[in-house]
């Protein structure tokens, strides 16, 4: 489990983050929402052990992040943040096998190369491998992303300890099928020992996968919820500054947001 | 073709091509010698066979005392210049970075001309007690010096912005070549014609002395590199990425400033300032094969060093019995082919330089 415990960031004089304290729970997709300038990024930041809170302290398995080598934390979690450039023509195969980086010291083992062709397979880009990252489309660079950070920390057995993967608003400047894509295979990988921690930009998507809801205002936490049904209204039209509908999908009878100003 | 090569088979074949080199290299010039006076030579060198007549002496010491030392010390300065290219370009995450864009020859170069200059005979001669180690010291300083300042100009909150980068770089460029065009103004005439030699580059003066020292700064620096490969690889992804990959990139920018300089600083300080290998070699070696550091890096070393023995013989033959120096021909040679590369790849996509 992940747990952040009375963290404050603070930047050039401004509070970031105020005291907050969350733990997010293991095997679920952790959504983190928020208006811009929230905190959802430093939160995210600091929870991935990038960023050193000013106070407070992040835990995963009870165990602070600082006391973690940083291949033993790159080990334990991984980042897919937004879209990636290379300025060098490396094959997608090759930027995959990156994931493994943390895994080996010299040449890859076969096990990873194993990884890195099945991590490939489920983003289905099984058959561009050999093809330069620069010459795929956003949505397939960004797939390509994906298969890199699986390769990180899921393994085709499930073998190992409980692993986490950060999601920074990934899915920003994708086209909706590339999103839905991205976001069941995360999804899925709640079934393989992973949580998901995740920032997202579309609050309806992010209701629809989440199951486990931290809305952040003014670098404060304000509300936790664990059903995208029991979060108030008056909650999201205060923050987001909006007016909300709530609509039901005839799909599936879930809940859907609709905003006005 | 080569795509299809494995890396260890690319480095097999450079090495191949390398070792042809630098037979040629040693056997072409105002003495000409065969493989076999180069066997002889050397046997006679290291006491396997014993001396031939002295009638042979001269051709012995101009191979052993001249020939060789220059051709090993080329072969060096172009290792070292495009390893160190290679490395720049990783870390600025660029390909057009190389030692003479962001100030290390140039700071390498002011530091030594200082020596040249003050450290004979004045009251400045900081160096001398430092003894043959005084031109490098300064060299290293020089460039460290400049170095840093075009990096720390050029970052902000711990990025690198590569339009600073490339704007420091030209000031700081400009303020050392100013720097070392005073120094060669006052100085008096052998010293100023030093320090014109060195700003174009050359082989000239190249000694056993210069091959050591070049050659134990580049081994130790270029086997301690060969451990950042996959961190360099991981680099391309942005600073962020590296460390969730579990680099630590701030760590390694700086370790890998100060080994670059190191061995550019004391290469510089030996052969003069020599632009354009360290941006060419990476770059061609891309285009070949793979921008993978971890086969650039060896791949870039054989490479420079062939690159370099090819240069050092058309600057030996191309205007006898006179040399042309290094610095015109890597220029006037290289930087059409760089061009020529450039614009054939402009035209295959949106990638740029590589499409």
């Amino acid at each position: 489990m992940a747990e952040v415990e009375a963290v404050r960031v603070r930047a050039g004089g401004t509070l970031i983050l105020d005291d907050v304290s969350a733990r997010f729970q293991p095997g679920r997709f952790n959504v983190i929402l928020g208006p811009n300038g929230a905190g959802k990024s430093t939160l995210l930041k600091v929870a991935t052990g990038l960023l050193r809170p000013s106070a407070g302290e992040v835990r995963y398995e009870g165990r602070p992040v600082s006391t973690f080598t940083p291949e033993a934390l790159a080990r334990k979690r991984a980042v897919l943040s937004q879209h990636v450039e290379l300025a060098f023509p490396l094959p997608v195969q090759d930027v995959v096998m990156m994931g493994r980086y943390p895994h080996f010291r010299r040449a890859p083992s076969a096990r990873d190369r194993e990884i890195v062709d099945r991590a490939l397979e489920i983003v289905g880009l099984d058959a561009r491998r050999t093809q330069p990252y620069s010459t795929l489309s956003g949505g397939e660079q960004q797939k390509v992303q994906l298969a890199r950070v699986l390769a990180q920390i899921w393994n085709y057995d499930d073998a190992g300890e409980h692993r986490l993967l950060f999601l920074d608003e990934p899915t920003t400047s994708l086209d909706i099928h590339y999103q839905i894509h991205l976001l069941d295979i995360a999804r899925d990988l709640l079934n393989h020992n992973c949580t998901v921690i995740a920032v997202l930009h579309d609050l309806n998507i992010a209701l629809h996968y989440g199951d486990a809801f931290f809305v952040l205002d003014g670098g404060r936490l304000v509300h936790e919820a664990d059903r995208a049904e029991s979060i108030p209204t008056e909650l999201i039209e205060r923050v987001y500054r909006v007016k909300a509908y709530r609509v039901e999908d005839p799909a599936n009878s879930q809940a859907l947001w609709r905003f006005a100003l | 073709m080569l795509k299809r090569l494995s890396h260890g088979q690319i480095h097999l074949l450079l090495g191949i091509l390398l070792v042809a080199a630098l037979i040629a290299s040693a056997g072409i010039g105002a003495f000409t010698f065969t493989p076999g006076n180069m066997v002889r030579y050397l046997g006679e060198m290291f006491g396997w066979v014993p001396a031939a007549a002295a009638a042979d002496e001269l051709g012995r010491n101009v191979f052993l005392k001249l020939r060789l030392p220059r051709v090993l010390l080329a072969g060096l300065t172009g290792a070292v210049l495009s390893v160190s290219g290679t490395m720049m370009q990783g870390l600025f995450r660029n390909p057009i970075v190389e030692p003479g864009l962001v100030g290390t020859s140039a700071g390498a170069a002011l530091g030594a001309a200082a020596v040249f200059v003050f450290g004979s005979d004045s009251a400045l001669a900081l160096a001398r007690p430092l003894g043959s180690l005084g031109v490098p010291v300064a060299a290293f300083i020089g460039a460290f010096g400049a170095t840093v300042l075009v990096y720390r100009l050029s970052t902000s909150f711990g990025k690198v912005n590569v339009f600073t980068l490339l704007l420091a770089g030209i000031a700081v460029n400009a303020v050392c070549a100013a720097g070392t065009g005073f120094l060669s103004y006052i100085a008096r005439d052998p010293q100023a014609r030093n320090i014109t030699f060195w700003n174009l580059g050359t082989f000239t003066t190249a000694d056993w002395r210069g091959v050591t020292l070049v050659g134990t700064f580049f081994v130790v620096c270029f086997l301690w590199s060969l451990r950042y490969g996959k961190a360099l690889n991981a680099l391309m992804l942005g600073e962020n990425e590296a460390a969730f990959l579990g680099m630590e990139p701030q760590k390694l920018i700086w370790r890998l400033l100060v080994v670059n300089t190191i061995m550019v600083a004391v290469a510089t300080a030996m052969v003069g300032v020599i632009a354009f290998v360290g941006l060419a070699v990476p770059h061609l070696l891309r285009l070949l094969k793979s921008p993978d550091y971890t086969f650039l890096l060896p791949a870039s070393a054989i490479m420079g060093a062939l690159l370099m023995e090819g240069i050092d013989i058309t600057a030996r033959i191309i205007i006898p019995p006179a040399e042309l120096p290094i610095g015109i021909i890597t220029a006037v040679v290289g930087a059409p082919i760089f061009l020529a590369i450039l614009l054939r790849n402009q035209g295959s996509g949106a990638a740029g330089f590589y499409g």
